[in-house]
Formats: C-alpha cells, sequence, structure tokens
C-alpha cells in the first residue's frame, strides 16, 4: 500500500528533476472574501433589474421556465398552476424557513399531496423513507442561494432543510427566489464561494453545492438533445420580487 | 462496428474504421457539430482568449507546487470526514476500492463518467469481486451494455446509431423500443433510477479537486453526478494527482472555459462541488467519502517530456478538431483515451513504446492546439515521444536507416543534387504524362491514391545559372 | 526605394525537386519589384522531415548547416510555410552552442514564407492575376497556426485583379499530407485529403492556392488521380506582374 508520505516523496522527488519553469500564477483570490461579497452585494442590489432580465434571457436559453411575482404568498398559486398544468399530484419542498415561504400548507389546502421535508437530523429508517417519498414525487420545490445571470444558473447549497432530492428525482423542479440571490458573473461566483468556505462552515451547511443549468440533457444518442435524463425534465424559477423571508442565507 | 482488438496492427484497425461507413457519417457530424458549438460559444465570449491563458497558468503553477497542494487537498479532504488513499499504479487504485467496496458490504456499484476509472478497468475488477458496475452516463451505459469502450471523451457512444441503440436495449434489457433518442432515454432513466436507488456504491472521477477546501468538482448534463454523489451510501472519487487546483477562484476561471470547449454551452447543466460526507441535518450524502489519489504514471511526467499534458481538462475538443480522429473515430487507438491528447496519455500510462504506431498517428497540422482551453501543445510533444522511439530504437529499424540515409544526404549537397538525376534516371520508365500513378517499394503508399509529380527535367539548382543570367541581362 | 532589398530564396527540398517553376516565378516576382535575388549555394532541405519524425540530432546538424549557409543573406524567402516555421521556430531551439543558437535566431527572424515577405516586409499586395477564373485558398498548417498567417495570402488573392475569389468551406483543415504521414498512413492521409478536395470542388473554383510545397502535392497528386478539372497552384504560380 502506498502511503501518504511515500507518494508525497515521490512528488517531490519528480518536482527536484524538473528543469526550467515557466514563472506562472494562480489566479489572485480575494484577501477577505466575506467583505468582498458583502461590498459584491450592496453593489448589486442598485442594478438587481439589469441582472434579472440577463438571467431571464439566459435561463430561458438552457430551457428554464421564469416566472415573476410580486408577493412570497403567491408563490404556491405559482407551484399549484405548474403542477395542475402537468396533471401532478405530489409535491416535495423545503420547509418555509430555508424557502423563504411556506408552501406546502397551501398546496395541500389546494388538494396537493405535498410535503415538506425536515429541517432537523432523521433517522436512517426516516431518511429512507423520505427518499423513496422524493423519488416518486412529480415536484420539487426549493430555494435558490446564487442566481447567475451570465449563465442562467441556480446554485443551490444542500443542508438541513435543503434536501438534495427536491431538486433532482422530480421531473419538475421549482426554484424560488429573490433579488438578494442574483449575481452577474461566473467570476463573482468565484468570491461568493471563497466566501462561503472562509472560516468554518456553519452547522446546518451541507456537503454539497450543486450549480444547475437548465433541465437535465443528454445528447448521447446521435446528439440529439434530450431533455429529463436523470434529472428534472423541466426547472422552473419563480422570482419574488419583494423578496422572500428566508432565516438562514449562505 | 464491433472494436479492433490491439493485436490488429494500427494500420488495419484505422483501416477497418475507414470502411464503416455509418462510423465516418456519424464522425463526421459529431466533430462538425462539436466545432461548431465551440466556435460559437467563444465567438461569444470575448474574454475567452484571457482566461484560457489564465487557465493554463493556474495548471502549470499548480503543477510548480504539486506536493502543497495537494498535501493541503488531503488535510481539508481529512478535516471534512472524508478518507484519502493514494494508488501509484491501477492494480492498487482497484484494489483501494475493492477494498472498500468489500468493507462496506457493497453488491452493486452506480457509476457516473469518468475516464480515471476506465483506465484502471475498475470495471472488470468490480464484477470479478461480485460487485455490480453500473455505467449511468448514458453514453457509457450504452456502451457498457453492448461491451465496448469509449470512443469518444464526452461522447462514448457517437458511433452508435439509435437502431442499434433500440436493438441493444431490446436484446439486454428486454425492452421493446422505438428507434427514437426521446424514447430510449426515456427508457434508460427508468433502468438507472431503480439501480441509483439500490446501489451502495457511487463511484466518480473527478474534475476538479480543490486544495483549499477540499472540495471534488463533478461536472455533467444528466445528473447522474449528482445521484452517484447523494444517494449510495459510499462514494468514492478516483482522481489523477493533476486534478487539483488552488481555490475556488481559480475554479471559478476553469469551468468559464471548460464546457465552452466541450459541448459550446456556457456551463455544463450540472456542476456539483462535493464537500465530503452527508452532514448532520442532511437528508441525502453518502456516510462515507474516499478520494483515491491516482498516480498511474502521471508522476514521473512532472519532469517528463509530457509534462504539458498534466494540464488536460479532458473536455474532448482536440479530438473534434483532428483530422486523424475525425476519420477513425476513437475505437481504433485502441485504448482509453483516443484522439491526440489520447495518444499522449497512453504513452503517460504505458510507456513511449505502447505508442510506437499512435504516436504517427498525427500529420501534426496542430489543429488541436488551437481548440485547446489550455493551449496544450500536443503536436510538439508527438515529437518528443517521436524522437523517445526513435533513440530508444523502438522505431522499426528500417525506417532509422531510410532517416539515416537522408540526413547522410543532406549533409552533402554534391550528391544531394545527384540523386536528383539518379532519380530523374530511374523514374524514367514511370513517368507518362507529367505523372507518376505507380511505385515500388514504400513509395507505393502514396501512388497508391494519389500521383506524383516526376522529378523536374532541371531542378531550381539547375535553373539558377541561367536565372542569374538573366539578372545581369 | 533607396537601398534595394536583398532577398536570399530558402527553395527547399520539394520545390527544388518537383517544383522549380515555382522556384523561378519567385524569382522574377521579387526581380520585378526591384528586389536584389540571391540564392546561396549548397542548400539541401530545411531538416523538417526529421524534425517532425524524431530525429533531432540529424536535424540538428541540418539546421546548423542551414544557418551557416545563410548567414550572409538578407531576408530569407522561403515558398512553403512548413519550411518557414521550421527555421523560425525550431532552428534557435535545436542549436545548444551559444553562438549558434545566436545565430539562428538571427537568421528566424530574417525568414519570411513568401506571402508574409511580399505584405508584410515590401509592402506590395496588388497583382495581376496570371490565372483566369474562380480562386479559392487553402490554408496550409504550418503557415496558419504555426506562424498565425491567414492575411497575408488572403490579401494578395483579394487585390488579385481579373479574378474571383472564393472562401474555402474549412480551409483552415488539414489536408492530410503531414510529410511522413502521408505514406505512414496512406489510408487516412487520403481520406482527409478526399475531404478537402471535395470542399475544394464544392465551392466551384478553378484554381485552388496554397502556400506549401506539401499540401500542393497533396492536392495535386489527388486531383490528379481523380481527373479533376481543377488545378492546385502556388501563390507563386497566380501572381502576375506587380499592379
Ligand atoms: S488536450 Fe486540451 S483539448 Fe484535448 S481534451 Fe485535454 S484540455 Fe481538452
Amino acid at each position: 500500500m502506498t502511503t501518504r508520505a511515500e507518494f508525497l516523496h515521490r512528488i517531490r522527488t519528480e518536482m527536484g528533476r524538473a528543469p526550467g519553469l515557466v514563472p506562472s500564477a494562480t489566479a489572485p483570490r480575494p484577501t477577505r472574501p466575506r467583505e468582498r461579497l458583502e461590498v459584491l452585494r450592496r453593489e448589486l442590489s442598485e442594478r438587481w433589474r439589469e441582472s434579472l432580465e440577463r438571467f431571464a434571457v439566459e435561463f430561458e436559453r438552457v430551457g428554464g421556465v421564469l416566472h415573476r411575482v410580486g408577493d412570497a404568498e403567491e408563490v404556491p398559486g405559482v407551484v399549484a398552476r405548474i403542477a395542475g398544468e402537468r396533471r401532478a399530484r405530489s409535491v416535495i419542498a423545503w420547509p418555509g424557513a430555508t424557502l423563504g415561504v411556506d408552501v406546502t400548507a397551501s398546496l395541500v389546502e389546494r388538494g396537493l399531496d405535498a410535503l415538506a421535508m425536515p429541517e432537523a437530523e432523521v433517522t436512517p429508517a426516516e431518511r429512507a423513507r423520505l427518499r423513496a417519498v422524493a423519488a416518486a414525487a412529480d415536484v420539487g420545490v426549493t430555494g435558490v442561494d446564487l442566481a447567475v445571470a451570465e449563465t442562467g444558473t441556480l446554485i443551490v447549497v444542500s443542508g438541513a432543510g435543503r434536501s438534495r432530492s427536491a431538486s433532482l428525482l422530480p421531473s419538475c423542479h421549482v426554484a424560488v427566489f429573490d433579488r438578494e440571490a442574483l449575481l452577474e458573473s461566473l467570476e463573482q461566483v468565484g468570491v461568493a464561494l471563497e466566501a462561503w468556505h472562509d472560516g468554518d462552515d456553519p452547522t446546518w451547511r451541507g456537503a454539497a453545492i450543486n450549480f444547475i443549468t437548465g433541465p437535465s440533457r443528454t445528447a448521447d444518442i446521435e446528439l440529439t438533445l434530450t431533455r429529463g435524463v436523470h434529472g428534472p425534465r423541466e426547472v422552473h424559477a419563480v422570482f419574488v420580487e419583494r423578496g422572500l423571508d428566508v432565516r438562514r442565507r449562505v | 462496428m464491433s472494436e479492433p482488438d490491439l493485436a490488429t496492427p494500427f494500420r488495419e484497425r484505422a483501416g477497418q474504421a475507414l470502411d464503416d461507413r455509418f462510423l465516418q457519417e456519424a464522425l463526421t457530424i459529431a466533430t462538425t457539430k462539436f466545432i461548431t458549438l465551440r466556435r460559437e460559444a467563444f465567438d461569444a465570449f470575448p474574454q475567452g482568449e484571457a482566461l484560457r491563458d489564465q487557465a493554463r497558468a493556474i495548471k502549470e503553477a499548480t503543477l510548480q507546487r504539486l506536493d502543497h497542494w495537494l498535501e493541503m487537498l488531503i488535510d481539508n479532504v481529512e478535516r471534512r470526514g472524508g478518507h484519502v488513499h493514494y494508488a501509484t499504479g491501477a492494480d492498487e487504485a482497484r484494489r483501494i476500492v475493492l477494498d472498500i467496496a468489500r468493507r462496506t458490504g457493497a453488491r452493486m456499484a452506480v457509476k457516473s463518467k469518468s475516464m480515471a476509472t476506465e483506465e484502471i478497468h475498475l470495471n472488470d475488477a468490480l464484477e470479478a469481486a461480485g460487485v455490480t458496475p453500473v455505467e449511468t452516463d448514458l453514453g457509457e451505459y450504452i456502451i457498457q451494455l453492448a461491451h465496448e469502450r469509449p470512443s469518444h471523451i464526452i461522447a462514448p457512444a457517437i458511433h452508435k446509431t439509435k437502431g442499434q441503440v433500440a436493438e441493444l436495449f431490446r436484446r439486454e434489457l428486454n425492452r421493446d423500443a422505438a428507434p427514437d433518442p426521446e424514447v430510449l432515454t426515456q427508457i434508460a432513466r427508468a433502468e438507472l433510477r431503480q439501480k441509483f436507488l439500490q446501489a451502495d456504491l457511487g463511484i466518480t472521477g473527478a474534475n476538479f479537486g480543490v486544495a483549499e477546501t477540499g472540495t471534488v468538482v463533478l461536472v455533467t448534463n444528466e445528473g447522474n453526478g449528482r445521484m452517484v454523489t447523494s444517494l449510495p451510501r459510499v462514494h468514492v472519487a478516483v482522481m489523477g494527482v493533476e486534478k487539483v487546483i488552488p481555490s475556488m477562484t481559480d475554479l471559478a476561471v476553469f469551468l468559464a472555459i471548460l464546457a465552452r470547449s466541450a459541448t459550446g454551452q456556457k456551463l455544463s447543466v450540472y456542476t456539483s462541488l462535493v464537500n465530503g460526507p452527508r452532514r448532520g441535518g442532511e437528508l441525502e450524502g453518502p456516510e462515507e467519502f474516499h478520494l483515491v489519489l491516482l498516480d498511474n504514471g502521471r508522476i514521473r511526467q512532472i519532469a517528463g517530456p509530457l509534462r504539458e499534458a498534466l494540464s488536460c481538462l479532458r473536455c474532448g475538443a482536440c479530438l473534434n478538431v483532428c483530422p486523424v480522429y475525425r476519420q477513425i473515430g476513437g475505437h481504433a487507438y485502441g485504448y482509453t483515451y483516443p484522439g491526440p491528447i489520447g495518444i499522449l496519455l497512453t504513452a503517460m500510462l504505458n510507456g513511449p513504446g505502447s505508442v510506437k504506431d499512435l504516436a504517427h498517428a498525427s500529420s501534426l497540422c496542430g489543429a488541436c492546439v488551437d481548440a485547446c482551453p489550455v493551449r496544450i501543445d500536443i503536436p510538439r510533444m508527438l515529437i518528443e515521444l517521436r524522437r523517445e522511439l526513435d533513440e530508444q530504437r523502438i522505431a522499426p529499424w528500417p525506417e532509422r536507416v531510410v532517416f539515416g540515409a537522408f540526413a547522410w544526404l543532406l549533409q552533402r549537397p554534391a550528391l544531394y543534387r545527384l540523386s536528383a538525376r539518379l532519380g530523374r534516371l530511374l523514374q524514367r520508365p514511370l513517368a507518362r504524362n507529367g505523372r507518376i500513378r505507380r511505385l515500388p517499394l514504400f513509395f507505393g503508399s502514396w501512388t497508391r491514391t494519389r500521383d506524383l509529380p516526376p522529378i523536374a527535367a532541371r531542378t531550381f539548382h539547375e535553373r539558377w545559372a541561367e536565372l542569374e543570367r538573366e539578372a545581369r541581362r | 526605394m533607396s537601398t534595394p532589398v536583398r532577398a536570399s530564396l530558402m527553395i527547399t527540398c520539394l520545390a527544388d525537386v518537383l517544383y522549380p517553376e515555382v522556384g523561378e516565378r519567385i524569382v522574377r516576382l521579387l526581380r520585378g519589384l526591384g528586389v536584389t535575388v540571391e540564392f546561396p549555394a549548397g542548400q539541401t532541405c530545411c531538416g523538417l522531415p526529421l524534425f517532425n519524425s524524431g530525429y533531432h540530432a540529424a536535424a540538428a546538424d541540418v539546421a546548423r548547416r542551414t544557418v551557416k549557409i545563410f548567414d550572409e543573406a538578407g531576408y530569407v524567402v522561403v515558398p512553403s510555410g512548413s519550411c518557414a516555421w521550421m527555421v523560425k521556430h525550431e532552428y534557435p531551439g535545436l542549436l545548444k552552442a551559444p553562438a549558434a543558437r545566436a545565430a539562428a535566431a538571427r537568421l528566424a527572424a530574417r525568414t519570411y514564407e513568401l506571402s508574409q515577405f511580399l505584405v508584410r516586409v515590401l509592402g506590395r499586395r496588388r497583382f495581376r492575376s496570371a490565372v483566369a477564373g474562380r480562386l479559392t485558398y487553402h490554408d496550409s498548417c504550418h503557415l496558419l497556426r504555426g506562424l498565425h498567417e491567414a492575411e497575408s495570402p488572403r490579401a494578395l488573392l483579394t487585390e488579385l485583379g481579373g479574378v474571383e475569389l472564393v472562401e474555402l468551406p474549412g480551409s483552415d483543415e488539414c489536408c492530410g499530407f503531414g510529410g511522413s504521414f502521408a505514406v505512414r498512413l496512406p489510408e487516412v492521409s487520403t481520406a482527409i485529403l478526399d475531404k478537402k478536395l471535395a470542399n475544394v470542388e464544392a465551392t466551384g473554383a478553378d484554381c485552388v492556392v496554397a502556400c506549401d510545397a506539401g499540401c500542393l502535392m497533396q492536392m495535386r497528386g489527388g486531383l490528379s488521380r481523380r481527373g479533376s478539372r481543377v488545378r492546385a497552384l502556388h501563390l507563386a504560380e497566380v501572381l502576375g506582374e506587380p499592379a
């Protein structure tokens, strides 16, 4: 078995033998990424409308559908409409605290089979059960931590009350966001990622960060673009103009 | 087309590919499409060129402190509750994965597309150990069912028609389906959905490993990468050591050019950043996370002639533009990695002797360098490989004799000019109407499909005196 | 022009033996522009075939010789992009001794492929056409990607009076020559060529122009074998009197 020491030793030996190297630099990182992100956010809050318009164009270009509502209370209606149009019955959703609006109660009232995923640690048996529910669900409702205008990308951080399955297993994903999530570019995403990883992770944060740029797709058979191969076939984003009440922002 | 094996000489393997009419058509359509998509993506992205330079610089800078960044990656993965393993060769890498499978009692492994696990031939080993490996990238799934190898780094099944896929599904899955990509994809979705939910083990490669954060990054379009890293109990990522990058800022640079180069997308649909096993409060995520750092010939290239190839992102752009790949496709190369970069990676993995024919499977046209997001100078390294083959006398002796004689002649201008005259005599019975249609020996390789001009009645050297007189007049 | 420009022709092995008329035309063309043309004795081949096949010690010997032969030359004009690339790009690296390397670097700096010499050094881009009909242009790999030259030949061809220039689809794609590649893997080489010639024929051009003797040998060989009416010509063969 090769050990860490042996492995690294071999690497160092070879590095020592490498001839005349061109001076090269890695990308310059922000020194205080959290502060940098704060400043960036303040700047962006001035021009969120432009960001949103750009996001709308790019998101639609990658096959997403954007919905705009004024208030958070309108979100369940949008979800119900989407479900109705697809004759979908079962919905799983992030809980109100992480989503910023409670959708399940209202969906149940509208006759849908809606379930909010738990926020606290549950038993393995319960996890298995919930996974089966998620796998059978038609619609998954999640929040969005970042919406990237340049690429039409939704970035979603996993964690407590932030089920990964909700944006993955159902064939229709509905993501809810507000202006605070908007970023302009991938470069800014770099800053956000630096900031998120600066210092210890908050306990509620999970192990996965997923960038989602449109519905799942493949072109593996004769290069024919086909949607929904493993992940959702449809991705909807609901923009809430007057903001969401998310308890813990990333 | 059935896959030719390595017992068949390369030239013959290439010949078979050229004779395969369907393959020819599929290759032209696929590569042309990828080329167009890539070009359009960069045309609409003016900062792309500068980012390519920066990406290359990052790769080089990382390599210059590879030990440092790897240590940081290892420490951070462990800090986040992951386990790191070290594999010198393919056999050791397989053993590590098998041990994990055995210890965790795994019966089925779902895999997301990974060239590194192809490279170490993991599937056969898993199967032999009683663990069923299931490829979940649609293209990989198809070729796994067909018992073939990928023919393209990012589009493994481009050599198959929808009709062939339908037939394959009928035979292997007992599913009757129309030869319609939409229908076939839905069948695969249903089949694989079950596997994702059943599997104990998720196996992936890694597009990047971010040192500062201990993050493994996976890029997919289908979402299988997310499935494999979220649903099974155990996740094993097999990563070549050269995939480490320092920071998230660097990652943003690479992401901006990777998908554009591969498929012309601004970003692939899913980019998954995996920070170790499931955390408290999470519903999904593996209980165990393992990172297998793979050497397999890479480390010795840090100071070797193929060092530059360690910057490769496996985007496949160089395949699409390579005139040779476009004619013969991936299988004819005979190894895991096809195309121009594949020749270098094959040499890296198996030594220069393994590419004694492949090293010449390039016209050195340089289209790959232009397309490569990190501007890897593939032709230069192919020439380096050829040099190694000559110097280690792996190249066949007749070739070495011919080149030796040619070199000798070039040092002797008088004889060199004389040889033109000699050639003129020899060609006399062969030249007709100002062209030669057939030549003996290896010259015949040319004239079987192309005419050759005869040596001129008077060479330029022989005309110069006259031209000089002309000037004086 | 105050002092006459002095240029040496590096004829290269293929043009010397197979296409001497190209050399002749270059000499006359340059003289017509007031250039004093020289032809240093003892030239053979630039050594690119040796280099590309990995015979670097032999290629270095050739490079050393060639550098010496052209040491006294003014500009050096080469009818093939690939050979010009060899001299400019690889000679300095092949020669290890500092003096030889410096001499190679000096030579590299003075060496130009023909179209570059005409456009970039002499600033001449207007010529009458020596042929009639419709032309198309093939970018040879070393000129395009090695020397990053796509403009000069096009500038010359666009300004040609009396002919029409049409863009060749996939003009930047290899013709399949690749030196020894063409005989090591003749089937693949020919398949690549077939694609190129199909593109040429689709343009309806009467003539495909290139700036490399290797590409010409390959394309002519294919055109002649298939009995095509299309001709493959060197740039020097289509440039007539200066206009
Ligand atoms: S060599 Fe460059 S173009 Fe080819 S796969 Fe690697 S990164 Fe992509």
